[in-house]
Formats: structure tokens, sequence, C-alpha cells
């Protein structure tokens, strides 16, 4: 499924995704809003969060086969290397077949905000790590 | 003087994937007297490693499997009419001949093993409103599912989201490596035997011909264990069966207003125009 250039992905888009996204931005300051570009057959959102004492710049990428497979976030600002970072400084945020539900990537259930929120909770973890040396949240089983 | 009565076999089926599960599958299906035209829709060639677990002959090497299965299909049932797609089912340039072929079926067979070909299998039967089934070997061959998806009920986001939440699955993945972000990734997944593949086999093709009778098996997805497994399964050859209904609130079936393809283009520039200033 193309997510932009079928009726199922334009439609998820319209009826779904645009309108949480939105909702998402509603009252937020302009600076922390997302912004969403279309770059060749993938949705690129662009936003800033600031989970505890920093404000991070990230990317979050709506792949031409989303909702299927998860987006894929990254953080711009530059990071330590530290656990649960991939290539690319790309979050290691979904695990298939994983016991804690809020891990595993549903597409029935999560949207691209959801993806969001998981990157708040994880740039709230790295923030904690880089001060005690502690991931404050056990590895997903 | 009676003569025997036989009924003329009048059913299509529009199956996707001939892999070692697939072809059981479509093996017994393509036996059964009430099937007359079968569509096959499989881009793949028949590999060397492939012989060890397919029915196919190592002679078939180097060549289409969707070609390979339909030989097959017409040596034993000449009369068999077969349509071959050697394509990918979610190639937007196909999708005009798939979805023709999937117009034509009375049932669909799913026996493809990633995500994004089961889901896109899904969306193609829910706009036709036909029915269809899918078989999944669990990672070892410990034992298998089998799903039937009828019109109006639960879709495969429905199901996939439920059981991924009420019921045992594969065993638990290793742990990726953060000191080596760009690394190789272990294998996740342990083949499974031959036997294991032709035992789900066998349940999809008798769920599925079930389903084309119109029989109601009781059941939505059925699991079967296969072997005992810790912190999986407590006992061989036990069933489990889930009835699972429709979510209102699922994000893959339930619908958006009706708007044309031309609306939506319109409508989705607008957003992301709305979307992408400062």
């Amino acid at each position: 499924m193309g997510l932009l250039d079928t009726e199922t992905g334009k439609r998820r888009l319209l009826t779904v995704e645009i309108p949480v996204i939105e909702k998402y931005n509603n009252g937020r300051d302009p600076e922390f809003r997302i912004k969403l570009a279309r770059v060749g057959g993938t949705l690129v959102m662009t936003y800033q969060l600031k989970p505890v004492h920093n404000i991070y710049r990230l990317e979050t990428r709506l792949l031409s086969s989303y909702p299927t497979v998860p987006p894929e976030t990254r953080v711009i600002t530059h990071l330590k290397h530290c656990p649960h970072l991939l290539e690319g400084q790309t979050l290691c945020m979904w695990r298939q077949g994983s016991t804690r539900l809020t891990s595993r990537w549903d597409p029935s259930r999560f949207t691209s905000v959801f993806a969001v929120q998981a990157a708040w909770r994880w740039l709230a973890c790295y923030e904690i790590w880089h001060e005690t040396g502690d991931w404050p949240l056990p590895e997903a089983k | 003087m009676t003569t025997a009565h036989c009924p003329l076999p009048t059913k299509n089926l529009f199956q996707v994937g001939v892999g070692s599960g697939g072809m059981v599958v479509l093996d017994l299906l393509a036996r059964d007297p009430s099937v007359s035209r079968v569509s096959l829709v499989e881009p793949d060639d028949y590999r060397p490693h492939n012989v060890e677990r397919h029915l196919f002959p190592r002679s078939g090497v180097g060549r289409l499997k969707a070609d390979l299965a339909a030989e097959w299909l017409k040596d034993r049932r000449p009369e068999l009419e077969v349509e071959v797609l050697a394509v990918d089912l979610t190639d937007p340039a196909h999708q005009g001949a798939i979805e023709a072929a999937v117009a034509r079926c009375d049932i669909g067979v799913c026996a493809v093993d990633n995500e994004p070909a089961k889901y896109h299998f899904d969306r193609l039967f829910r706009a036709a409103n036909k029915p269809w089934t899918l078989g999944e070997v669990l990672s070892g061959g410990i034992g298998g599912w089998v799903h039937r998806f009828a019109p109006g009920e639960a879709c495969y986001g429905c199901v996939a989201s439920h059981l991924q939440r009420e019921a045992p699955g594969d065993p638990e993945a290793p742990a990726p490596d953060y000191s080596n972000p760009g690394g190789a990734v272990r294998e996740t997944t342990v083949p499974a035997t031959r036997t294991s593949i032709h035992a789900i086999a066998a349940l999809h093709a008798v769920a599925t011909l079930d389903l084309l009778a119109g029989r109601d098996s009781g059941f939505t997805s059925a699991l079967f264990a296969l072997r005992t497994v810790d912190g999986v399964f407590d006992r061989a050859f036990s069933p489990y069966r889930f009835r699972i209904p429709r979510s209102a609130s699922c994000l893959i079936c339930s619908a958006g207003p009706p708007a044309s393809g031309e609306d939506l283009d319109a409508a989705l520039d607008q957003a992301l125009a709305r979307l992408g200033h400062d």
C-alpha cells in the first residue's frame, strides 16, 4: 500500500493522521508544532520536543508502507552514544513480539502522534541516562 | 435408473503465495471437485534452498514458482483453469489485474509471510466484499495459526491487534546490540520443519473449504500447538480458538467518509499546505 499514492493511504491520512496532528498542534507554541512535508513517497514530520531540560529537533518519517510498518524517528540534534540508539540517531522504539504493549507497533491502534509521544518518552529516558548512567525503563522483552 | 449426481465445479480461488506452505494449501484446495478456476499471485523464483521443504522437484530451480505451481495443478486436473500473475501483490503497477482477479473469485487464500502483504490482501478483500483465509506457521514450527475473514467481520488489523494482546506467539527475539548500531541483526526466526508446515497448511485448507461452503467453524482464529514449549505452549497438539469481533476503533477497517479520488487529492494537498507552514 502506498501512503501517498493509493486511496487507502490518502484516506488514512485524511481521516486519521492529519486530524490527530492538528489536534496535537492546537494551542501548542508554534516552535513545538509538527510540520508535514511530502518527500517523494514519504511523509516527513519535523518537530521539537522538550522532555525535561533540553530542546531536541526530530524527524519522523511515514514511509510508503506506513501504517503497516512503523514510523521511523531520528533525532537531528546531536546526542551522546547511548542505549536504544541506532544508526543515524534513529530511535529504537518498536520491537515486534514484545510483551510490552507500547513497544509493539500496532497499525490498527496507533497513529503517527503516538510515535511522537514515544519519542518524548525516549528522550526523557535519555536525559535521565545522561545524568545517572542508568536507562530508567527495562529492556522491552 | 438413477445416476449419481455430482455438482459442477464452479468455485474460483484466488491465492497469493506458493511457497512451501502455500503450495500444500493450493494442492489440497485445487483437488477439491468444487474448484474450477485458480488465480495465482507469486513473483518469486524457485531457489536451491527451497528444495528441502517444497513439493516442487529440484529440476524446477531457477523457474518461476507460479509457473511450476500452474504445471503442478494442470498435471493433476487438466480441466482446471489456472491464471498466473507472477507479480508482487503490493506493486501499484499491477493493481488493476489483481483487483480484477479478486472480483472474479469466490474466496481468497493468503499464504504470505510479510505483514505489508497481509494488510494489502485484507484491503483487497474488504473492498471486494469477499471471504478469505490466512495460514501462519510459528517460528521453529512449534505450531501455527489459521484465520477466517468474512465480509463485515473483523479485519486483519482487528485480529492482529487482538491476538498480540491475548494469545501466545513466537518465542522471544534477541535484544538488539546497541554497542554496534549498524551491525548485522541476529536471525529472530527459526525455519519450520516440513511436517509442521504441512500440518498447518492442511488445517488452512480445511478452514478454507469450510468457509467456501458457508459453514461457520465457530472461530475467527485458531491456534494449534504442535510442540510443548516453555512459556508458550503447555501441551502439544492443543487447539486454541478465538472468536474476535470487529473493533469499532480499528484504524484499518473503520472507513472514513466516501470521496472520489480527485476529492481526496485536493483535500490532501490542502492539509499538507496547512501543516507545512510555520
